[in-house]
């Protein structure tokens, strides 16, 4: 049975409804929370920072799988190339849902254990144009995957977690494409129309300020990773642009180790 | 009979509007599905239904139809498509779309294949027995998800046979066009 989220969701939490969507379904197995400070956040050190970490990924998939979907329903006259893409990133998505899941569970996981949240989904969607969307969901969110599991994969490599390693590189091969397919996209789309620029901004405005409500400051403060340049590249960004996030990151880190 | 260049155009075109139709239907469901078992398996079908679709569309532009180009099928079919995707609980989809749609098309590419010169056409019918193929594994992935979540058990046992007799109610589902309206 759907699990209606309005149930596990603070009355205190009432984001702008200008920045978000309604939920995806999810059944009763899952409890969603609204902000990442309701979430179960394990210190650093924590034996279950891992495994909650993995249930939390998945669900992040998930939404993932979700966002590709509804844009390929609501689009149905983008060109057709894009939208192979798009398909193709919904089953790319979906396997990565079931790796996660798979790694969570051998690791003694239980589906459902830990809240979850559906931001991404909840932002993204609300989003009323193709641009925007991928702006946000390819461009940035996943270009942030790419950074994070460039870190992600130094870590299990330094714990000597092969199985992780593994996955991670994977994951990481796929978020690459989908960045790349988007960029290709928005370019395309400034070259036709020059004023898409402003549609970008927008979008990565709104993201950003809805981002912020779900994160909060420290969430966001405590990224201890840097930008993975070379993937970045790879993913189609230009060399400016890549220069302009690294910096962002190491002003973001420097202000967290001041603290 | 045999079929003309155009025919085959035409029946191409026709089920590459099925196959994006369908795949839309499972993209509008993938959110407002609650288990994420079933969000999974359809978006892994999404990308298949995309590729049939894409591969269909190319081939049509060999049958010197514009490249991926569809043909809206006659309004019953298109009727039926439309309350199907209007589907509201999970079992009825998962049953409705790999017992009823997927098994209904398949008859329909069958069809297809015992109609058309297999030498003649031999690149339409490589596209539709590899599409066939490709029902048999996603009918098949289906059917272990059943297994796996018995929640996914239909309560009115009659409904998919109520939906393959919509189904399959419409034999002819091709719309003729002329020749300027197909190119």
């Amino acid at each position: 049975m759907p699990k209606d989220d309005r149930h596990s969701v603070s009355a205190t939490d009432n984001f702008d409804p200008a920045l978000f969507g309604p939920a995806p379904a999810r059944d009763e197995r899952f409890t969603e929370k609204r902000r990442w400070i309701d979430c179960t956040n394990f210190p650093n050190d924590h034996a279950l920072r891992i495994i909650e970490f993995f249930h939390r990924q998945m669900n992040e998939e998930l939404n993932g799988v979700e966002n590709a979907a509804q844009s390929l329903a609501d689009f149905p006259d983008a060109d057709w190339n894009v939208r192979m893409s798009i398909a193709r990133q919904c089953a790319d998505e979906a396997r990565h849902v079931q790796m996660f899941r798979r790694i969570f569970e051998s690791r003694g996981g239980k589906l459902g254990e830990y809240p979850i949240l559906n931001f991404q989904f909840r932002i993204i969607a609300k989003l009323g144009d193709l641009l925007s969307r991928l702006v946000v969901q390819n461009r940035s969110f996943e270009a942030g995957g790419i950074d994070a599991v460039s870190f992600a994969i130094e870590e299990a490599r330094k714990r000597g977690d092969q199985e992780l390693v593994d996955l991670f590189e994977m994951q990481q091969a796929d978020e690459i494409t989908h960045v790349r397919f988007a960029n290709e996209f928005i370019s395309e789309s400034i070259r036709k129309d020059p004023r898409a620029a402003l549609r970008v901004a927008k979008a990565l405005t709104l993201a950003s300020t809805a981002f912020i409500q779900v994160m909060g400051r420290e969430a966001i403060e405590k990224v201890e990773y840097l930008t993975d340049e070379k993937g970045r590249l790879e993913a189609g960004f230009g060399l400016e642009e890549v220069k302009a996030a690294t910096a962002q990151a190491v002003k973001r880190r420097a202000s967290y180790e001041s603290h | 009979m045999s079929l003309s260049v155009q025919d085959r155009a035409e029946y191409i075109a026709t089920f590459r509007f099925i196959q994006v139709f369908l795949m839309e239907a499972l993209a509008r469901w993938v959110p407002q599905t609650p288990e994420s078992e079933v969000k999974v398996l359809f978006g892994r079908h999404i990308w298949d239904l995309a590729q049939q679709a894409d591969g269909l569309g190319k081939r049509g532009y060999e049958l010197r139809s514009p490249s991926q180009f569809s043909l809206r099928p006659v309004d019953s079919y298109v009727e039926l498509l439309e309350e199907f995707a209007r589907t509201e609980t999970t079992p009825q989809k998962i049953h409705g779309f790999y017992d009823v749609m997927l098994p209904g098309l398949a008859a329909r590419y069958q069809n297809y294949l015992e109609r058309t010169d297999r030498l003649l056409d031999e690149p339409s019918v490589r596209v539709v027995e590899r599409i066939l193929g490709e029902f048999k594994r996603m009918i098949g992935e289906s059917e272990a998800l059943r297994k796996e979540l018995p929640e996914l058990r239909l309560a009115d046992k009659n409904w998919p046979a109520k939906l393959a007799k919509r189904e399959a109610s419409e034999p002819n589902i091709v719309v003729r066009r002329s020749s300027a309206a197909v190119a």
